[in-house]
């Protein structure tokens, strides 16, 4: 037998009091003079021990009575059957621990039942604990020690991630091998969020010797607003911010959210509020532009209010404020005139541009200037000697990009034999179509040079009249191919740099591409794949990101949001730190001058707290009748106020106090009236 | 012995003026044949010392020849006695119990001051009728007795040696009383007050002998509340006044048996009484001690 609120039980020490009064009473009764005890003398004895009878009588009834109402409050249950069986059972407790679980307190709900279960298994039955979120952890392995099993519970917090519950179980599962038992059992206790379900595990079934008793701390409806994503560019070249900053706000309520304040913040000071109305289970795009930054890294953070689950309103992002890269571009300035006119405009028009173009002829480049460039586009440059290609070749092995263009200028012999260890391809001979023409096919959409247009599908408007066909090396990759089949991109690396041969020409003598709307963001793309290092402004919970080391070569001091310092040290083989993000937040990356940051993100997917169907979700992991499902559940799935409330012991427990109440009662009476009698 | 008068002042305290006042507004009656309280308004039936003529009567042998009327004689050679009839004054004795058990009290007033407040105001009382007054006071034994004197000086002497009364040992009032019965030779009235804790057929056997003697017995029965109620809240330990025996009692269990006992004592003291001619009253110390007295009194003169 349990209780409900054991508390109660206290009062059960208030049964003793009449008993340690009487006896106090007795042995400390007070001395009073009497004139004579004669007559006290003479009062029959047999009549006290009578009285005394029917006193005992009523204190025990008073005292059962009491006894009664004391455990009626208490409010005692038993547990249910199979929770009593004892010997070759072993059980897993299985505690969601992921960022929903901070909702309300629904950990410490959690914590409770796992420890009810413990208290349930009474020392007799092997159990383990784990803890799950996007991955799990075994926090304790099988044991009969409930004590330890406990403490161990009660240092569990809740974690940040998403959930994934096939992933746990199959965690249970493989931990079930150590228990060695022949039943088995998995208290599931979670909030059973939908997005828990892991849609590409939905052929994971539990083995049939383990029963699931889920425990669902989840309400039906739980309201929440969260920031699920913003876009933002990363780095800026410009002090002002002039790009559109956006943040997604979602809404995972049944009901529209008006008056919700969204608010921008840079470096701790607000820059913009707005207030929006957000439809329910829809997402409502709010701008934020035209701020100033620092240089170097910026701290924004976008938070929301109007919801009671005020984990997931903020949003960081960092915003890194640095120099434009030096970018040239070579070309054959026939007639003294440069044929980098579309290449200039597109590289050179806008703000917030990452390049300073200049652009040279061949015969102008002093070869030890290149080092200053980031990128060097070779745009159909004729005359390119030997001595220059390889210090070109040497500007990519340290590290800098190349984008080369062929053309009419471009002698297929003399690039073969100037950039024959480097360059992608081996050129080969000169299509050119007359009259007709090819346009781009077979691109890869996910090489981020071509992320861009993978909703626009509009790199096929460019005609091509001519290229040149080539033999791209083994190790290179073809991003782009004509629609004949002939590759029209193709990328490799060389040291430590990256070359882009596109086989047509950058301006519009052998196609029209600069006179379409894909030319810009194309080039863009292209210099910045290059040139830019690799930025971004925030990473998700959860996973890995690396920071570079300081010039000096020795990786930065990292604090974490909460202001620890991050001991573990985990790096690259090129030397960056790899670090955990663990929770979300400004990661302070301490370097010997300056201080860096990286921001870090929930999964937005758990921010969605509605629920999955118990029964189906049961069904598909155990491959149980739902109708079984229900049955065994509702007995086992049950929490211990569920139980108590199905067994209602006491209210019988009550009656029964009552009528003794009622007997104590009549006794007393006539205890009274006897003696008013008598 | 001459009294300081702060001595005389304490002597008095007992004589209350309200409860003098009520008292003089009575008139006290002796019942039987005994002398009365007041003289003039009762003639004593002895003939005795007095001068005043009652009547005659015819000589009889033996008669003392002292009264015979030799005037009547020698005028009609008739014997007569000359018989007078004299203002006596009587006797009255104020037994008070002094025991241990009278040192009780629930409330300001334990039963001896009590006892010493209504002993003093008879006593006066009986003083201002020109009575002789006397005090015997005793607990196992007698331990004070002045005998009655009707001189000037005497009630401040009964004053005093009520004033020093303190309660003592344990009593034995039926073996006193019959003492107390034949060292009072004369007769006269005999008030007993005490709380009449003895055998209530011993007590009887006592107040019997003081009867027999001829003397007018008034007894007046003084209790705390307490003792007849028996009224506590919670288990005691009581110890006995006089033995100083302790016994554990539940009061709810043996208030009830112990009320049936003592009023049972009461009534049949009161029965006794009334079979022997003897005026028993009850007063418990909460009582106004003039009300008391003045029902006692009013009671006492309505039955003559």
């Amino acid at each position: 037998m349990s209780f409900l609120n054991p508390l109660f039980l206290l009062g059960l020490a208030a049964l003793s009091v009449p008993v340690i009064v009487h006896l106090v009473r007795r042995t400390k009764a007070p001395r009073v003079e009497f004139p004579s005890l004669m007559f006290v003398r003479r009062v029959p004895q047999r009549t006290i021990r009578k009285r005394r009878l029917q006193n005992l009588l009523l204190l025990a009834l008073r005292s059962l009575a009491f006894m009664l109402l004391v455990l009626s409050f208490a409010r005692p249950y038993f547990g249910s059957g199979a929770t009593q069986k004892s010997g070759e059972l072993a059980n897993i407790i299985m505690l969601d621990n992921s960022m929903s679980m901070r909702y309300g307190n629904r950990f410490e709900q959690a914590k409770a039942r796992a420890r009810s279960i413990i208290d349930q298994t009474g020392g007799q039955e092997k159990t383990a604990l784990i803890t799950f979120g996007q991955s799990y952890d075994v926090q304790h392995r099988f044991t009969t020690d409930t004590n330890q099993i406990k403490s161990v519970l009660g240092g569990l917090q809740p974690g940040w991630g998403a959930t994934d519950y096939a992933q746990a179980l199959r965690g249970a599962s493989e931990l079930f091998k150590e228990a060695g038992t022949k039943e088995q059992r998995i208290f599931l206790i979670s909030d059973f969020q939908q997005t828990g379900k892991n849609p590409g595990e939905s052929a994971f079934r539990l083995s049939k010797d383990v029963k699931l008793v889920p425990i669902d701390l989840g309400e039906q409806n739980s309201p929440n607003l969260t920031i699920s994503g913003a876009g933002v560019q990363p780095l800026i070249y410009q002090p002002k911010y002039t790009d559109r900053l956006t943040a997604q706000i979602a809404n995972f309520s049944d009901e529209a959210k008006t008056g919700v304040k969204v608010e921008f913040l840079l470096n701790d000071r607000s820059i913009q509020r707005n207030e929006i109305k957000i439809a329910p289970h829809e997402a409502t795009t709010v701008e934020f532009t035209g701020f100033n930054l620092n240089e170097g890294a910026n701290r924004g953070v976008i938070q929301i209010e109007g919801d009671n689950f005020p984990v997931d309103n903020r949003y960081f992002i960092t915003l890194r404020r640095t120099e434009q890269m030096k970018a040239l571009a070579i070309d054959s300035a026939t007639r003294g005139r440069s044929e980098s006119f579309y290449l200039r405009n597109a590289l050179t028009t806008g703000e917030n541009l990452p390049f300073k173009l200049e652009i040279k002829s061949p015969a102008t480049i002093s070869p030890y200037e290149l080092s200053q460039y980031r990128v060097i586009i070779i745009n159909d440059a004729g005359g390119i000697n030997q001595a220059l290609a390889q210090q070109l070749i040497k500007f990519v092995e340290g590290g800098g990009g190349l984008i080369i263009s062929t053309g009419p200028h471009t002698e297929e012999a003399a690039f073969n034999q100037a950039f024959e260890k480097a360059a992608p391809a081996r050129l080969e001979d000169t299509v050119q179509l007359r009259g007709d023409y090819v346009v781009m096919s077979e691109i890869k959409t996910d090489h981020p040079i071509f992320e861009v247009f993978k909703q626009s599908g509009r790199l096929s408007a460019a005609r091509v009249f001519g290229y040149h066909r080539v033999t791209p090396r083994p190790e290179a990759s073809v991003l782009a191919r004509f629609e004949d089949g002939n590759p029209a991109l193709i990328e490799s690396s060389h040291g430590s740099g990256r070359i882009l041969l596109f086989t047509s020409t950058l301006d519009a003598s052998w196609n029209d591409l600069p006179l379409t709307p894909i030319y810009l963001p194309l080039v863009r793309q292209m210099a910045r794949h290059l040139g830019e290092r690799e930025e971004r402004a925030t990473h998700p919970q959860g996973q890995t990101f690396v920071v570079p080391a300081a010039k000096d070569g020795t990786p930065p001091a990292v604090d974490a949001p909460n202001g620890e310092r991050i001991t573990e040290r985990k790096e690259t083989a090129t030397g960056e730190l790899i670090i955990n993000a663990r929770e979300p937040g400004f990661y302070r990356l301490r370097y010997p001058e300056i201080s860096d940051y990286a921001a870090v993100n929930l999964d937005s997917k758990e921010s969605d707290l509605s629920k999955l169907n118990l029964d189906e979700f049961v069904t598909a992991v155990t491959g149980a009748d739902p109708k079984t499902v229900s049955a065994l559940a509702a007995d086992e799935k049950l929490g211990k106020e569920e139980i108590e409330s199905r067994q209602r012991t006491w209210w019988i427990l009550l009656i029964v106090a009552l009528l003794l109440f009622v007997a104590e009662a009549v006794l007393a009476r006539r205890t009274k009236m006897s003696r008013v009698i008598g | 012995m001459k009294l300081s008068n702060q001595e005389s002042a304490m002597s008095m305290r007992f004589l209350a003026p309200e409860v003098l006042a009520r008292i003089s507004s009575l008139d006290l009656l002796a019942r039987t044949v005994v002398e009365g309280f007041i003289s003039g308004l009762h003639r004593s039936p002895f003939t005795g010392f007095s001068t005043e003529f009652a009547e005659y009567r015819q000589y009889m042998p033996g008669d003392d020849l002292r009264y015979l009327d030799w005037k009547l004689l020698g005028r009609t050679d008739r014997y007569y006695i000359k018989k007078y009839r004299a203002d006596t004054n009587s006797q009255c004795h104020i037994l008070i119990d002094a025991s241990a058990s009278m040192r009780y009290t629930t409330g300001e007033v334990t039963k001896l001051q009590y006892a010493q407040f209504l002993g003093s105001s008879l006593a006066y009382l009986a003083n201002k009728q020109q009575d002789a007054v006397g005090l015997i006071a005793f607990d196992e034994k007698v331990r004070t007795h002045v005998p009655a004197h009707n001189r000037i000086g005497h009630m401040r002497t009964i004053f005093g040696h009520m004033e020093q009364l303190e309660p003592g040992n344990e009593t034995r009032l039926s073996e006193v009383l019959h003492q107390a019965a034949e060292r009072i030779t004369r007769r006269g009235i005999i008030i007993v007050i005490s709380d009449f804790y003895d055998d209530t057929e011993a007590i009887t056997g006592a107040l019997q002998h003081l009867r027999f003697k001829g003397n007018d017995v008034i007894v007046f029965h003084v209790l705390d509340k307490n003792e007849l109620e028996f009224d506590f809240n919670e288990p005691v330990l009581l110890e006995d006044c006089e033995t100083e025996e302790q016994i554990h009692v539940m009061p709810d269990i043996l208030a009830e048996g112990y009320r049936h006992t003592i009023r049972d004592h009461i009534e049949r003291l009161r029965d006794s009484a009334v079979r022997n001619k003897i005026d028993y009253e009850l007063l418990t110390t909460d009582k106004p001690l003039d009300y008391a007295l003045f029902s006692f009194l009013a009671r006492r003169a309505k039955n003559i």
